[in-house]
């Protein structure tokens, strides 16, 4: 696959793991938005990190923010390496087999392992609070919670990323999210009608074409 | 660095081209006053903007990027820094005003005499500010004008005199603020629609607002949100007095023979040193940054930094702090709307109430959870994977309402932002290290204020109430002040009462840096009126 970061295996080790994180039920989960697909291209290098506003295509990141953006990259590249291998040895320790190959349910208790394990670095906003106003910074963030981050920035995130296949994401929790990034762009998307009853009409004058 | 051709001497130059750099620079450009403004990120148009939260939010397409511009953070002198974020705004002509949702309050009478009002407090340097409400009342009209704000007069009952209403009425009712205003009205709380800096009504030749839904935190690719970058910078640019410089990192300003600011030395975008000859030195990089700005900038005459014979430059420093209780409602309230901000404020909380056992309060408002997306949308005390969280994603992202506080911190001599000394941004200069730890009285009105707000809640049908308390001061909302106080005495304030340095008589600050105390609300429109003020008398020295 073009674009990719991971081997084969390093792949599907990961998709379980998220498989786990956002499961599917009635419901798709992360393996149906495609939260792999989104992963493995974000760690692939530096083409996809900004996508285009209008949705063209993807910014070419230039100067101090490429270098920036270049140690980014290679720092979440280890943390997932390590995860993964972390990963097996626990499992391989627990139940005798890799990760990938375990029944959901000895997944979880192994993911809960490494979230009890990396606790500490967990962003404070996710493990107590709403966002508020800031995120955190992902290179802070230990291998499970940053894991946790990506399968959902992957199931959520606009779909140009590579997740969010078909706006699965939006679909499950019920946002009504733009038919494309363009769209915003063009100022032509509107929320107006998710107002109070009757508010959308009151304001309809003074917008063409909404 | 190689050095290239000196530019000619301007009248002006303004450091900073956000919210009061812009608005600075808007006013003198149009007095016919040459300025040169020096921003330190780039200029990008609306055209550069897009509904992209993983971009915006979560990537440092808007935000400074951390590995780039980082600061540093401890509770006290006696820790070692560590590398925080501590307080970001987006660095870039426009600043804030870029990725905001605009909630423009004024201040009340009351913030402007906090110490005559509140007396002293121990562990706290409370100060009255040397100017009134009347002086900057008719600036904020001036401002709010400018850019066409959406609101209701007299709707805040708190609210001291106005010479004028709004120029746009308020923003549609989202089902948010219909339930904040039922919830105060059952408490029998005055509540009213947030002002906001986003036009209700075509305005001046700009169109209503879309009310999309990536708006907080989100440039605005329409044009109907009200920005620096789209109102001051426009006006600046059309008197053909207003030269702009994207890319340009000062490292320090340098003095003449007599003390007094000959030139700001820059390193421009191909890396090169300029020095920029001026008459007169704004300074509007915002609290943090104006101060590093003058900490860098060292002399004979100033050992210890421009303007800093005092020692207070960096001290005093407020930052606010957002936080809130959660709730949840059977009916749809979606409340990501609009972008989660099309809000609606109680000043009921606002003002000093010495029986409540702590100094002042801060209003409160209701907003979105998320910004809007469950990339960074999370109720509170819920499991951050699993089936689990995933079905609280889904029975709540349309169900789930934030009342939210904006905190306002006592200033404390010892609360400071100064230099690292090991960490240095991508530019090779000291960052700003914060050295901050919450006052008593902090943590006591913040908890009071989270309980009004989970109040709100209940009284408007709420269920699933969580209260999040502030543990610390984190800088989570982009506000900073205090840095360079203004007042009377040189002896306890950085700047006179028209934001000039006591001890340097061509230098000026216009950002937060001169607020004596961070009060309980919003600061960018008191920061743009000051600006337009001290702005205003500079105009007249120079006619005089």
């Amino acid at each position: 696959m073009a674009h990719s970061f991971f081997t084969a295996y390093q792949r599907a080790t990961i998709e379980a793991a998220m498989a786990r994180i956002i499961p599917t039920d009635d419901t798709p989960g992360a393996r149906e938005a495609g939260c792999i697909d989104f992963v493995d291209r974000y760690l692939s290098g530096i083409e996809f990190i900004f996508a285009k506003p209008d949705g063209s295509g993807f910014e070419v990141l230039k100067g101090r923010i490429a270098d920036a953006w270049r140690r980014r990259i290679e720092i979440m590249r280890t943390r997932y390496i390590e995860g993964i291998l972390d990963l097996d040895s626990r499992s391989r320790k627990a139940f005798s087999a890799n990760f990938a190959d375990l029944a959901p349910e000895h997944q979880d208790s192994i993911l809960r392992e490494v979230e009890k394990k990396s606790q500490i670095k967990q962003i404070a906003a996710t493990a107590d609070g709403p966002a508020l106003q800031q995120t955190s910074t992902e290179v802070d963030l230990d291998f499970f919670p940053l894991l946790v981050a990506h399968t959902r920035q992957g199931f959520y995130a606009d779909p140009i990323y590579g997740g969010n296949r078909g706006r699965i994401g939006w679909q499950v929790i019920g946002f009504p999210g733009p038919a494309s990034l363009k769209e915003v762009h063009e100022g032509r998307y509107t929320t107006l009608q998710y107002f109070a009853d009757g508010e959308a009409e009151k304001v309809r004058e003074f917008h063409d074409g909404l | 660095m190689a050095s290239k051709k000196k530019p000619g001497r301007t009248g002006v130059v303004i450091i900073g081209a956000g919210a009061s750099g812009a608005a600075a620079a808007k006013v003198l450009c149009e007095a016919g006053v040459k300025v040169v403004a020096l921003e330190k990120g780039p200029w990008r148009t609306r055209e550069s903007f897009g509904g992209d939260e993983l971009a915006n939010v979560n990537r440092y397409n808007l935000w400074p990027d951390p590995l780039l511009n980082p600061r540093t953070w401890r509770e006290s002198a006696d820790q070692k820094a560590r590398v925080d974020l501590f307080c970001p705004v987006p660095q870039m002509v426009g600043g804030g005003t870029v990725h905001w949702q605009g909630w423009l309050p004024r201040f009340t009478e009351n913030d402007f005499r906090l110490r005559t009002i509140a007396g002293d407090l121990p562990e706290a340097s409370l100060a009255d500010w040397p100017i009134t409400y009347d002086e900057l009342e008719p600036y904020y009209l001036k401002v709010e004008w400018a850019f066409g704000v959406s609101g209701q007069s007299g709707a805040n009952r708190f609210e001291a005199h106005r010479s004028g209403g709004y120029p746009c009425p308020p923003m549609p009712v989202s089902r948010y603020v219909e339930k904040f205003h039922k919830g105060c009205s059952a408490l029998g709380w005055n509540s009213f629609p947030m002002p906001q800096a986003a036009l209700s009504r075509p305005y001046n030749g700009r169109k209503a607002t879309v009310v999309s839904a990536f708006a907080q935190q989100h440039g605005d690719p329409s044009g109907t949100r009200s920005s620096a970058l789209n109102v001051f910078v426009p006006d600046a640019l059309a008197t053909g007095n207003y030269e702009l410089r994207p890319e340009c990192i000062v490292r320090e300003l340098v003095l003449d023979g007599q003390g007094r600011i000959k030139a700001a030395i820059y390193e421009d975008s191909d890396g090169d040193a300029i020095e920029q000859e001026a008459d007169l030195f704004i300074l509007a990089c915002g609290a943090v940054e104006t101060a590093r700005l003058l900490l860098l900038s060292k002399s004979g005459r100033f050992p210890h930094g421009l303007a800093n014979g005092s020692d207070l430059v960096g001290r005093n420093v407020t930052f606010h702090e957002y936080s809130a209780a959660v709730g949840t409602y059977d009916d749809p309230i979606y409340a990501w709307a609009g972008g989660g901000y099309v809000s609606a404020s109680t000043f009921q909380h606002y003002e000093h109430d010495a029986s409540r056992g702590f100094v002042s309060g801060g209003h409160l408002a209701v907003a979105g959870v998320g910004i809007p997306l469950p990339v960074n949308w999370h109720l509170p005390g819920a499991p951050a994977w699993g089936a689990e969280a995933k079905k609280i994603d889904r029975d709540y992202f349309n169900h789930s309402l934030a009342v939210a506080m904006v905190l306002h911190d006592m200033p404390q001599h010892d609360n400071r932002v100064d230099l690292d000394d090991e960490v240095v941004d991508a530019w090779g200069l000291p960052v700003a290290r914060i050295t901050l730890k919450p006052h008593r009285n902090d943590l006591d009105q913040g908890r009071y204020l989270i309980d009004r707000g989970a109040e709100i809640l209940e009284a408007s049908g709420a269920a699933n109430i969580r209260k999040v308390y502030a543990s610390r001061i984190t800088g989570n909302c982009s506000h900073q002040h205090g840095t360079a106080r203004m007042g009377h005495d040189p002896a306890t304030s950085v700047l006179n009462k028209w934001c000039r340095a006591h001890e340097v008589d061509n230098l000026f600050a216009v950002d937060g840096s001169p607020f004596p105390t961070a009060t309980g609300a919003n600061p960018t429109l008191t920061i743009m009126s000051n600006a337009w003020r001290v702005a205003d008398r500079i105009v007249r020295g120079r006619g005089a």
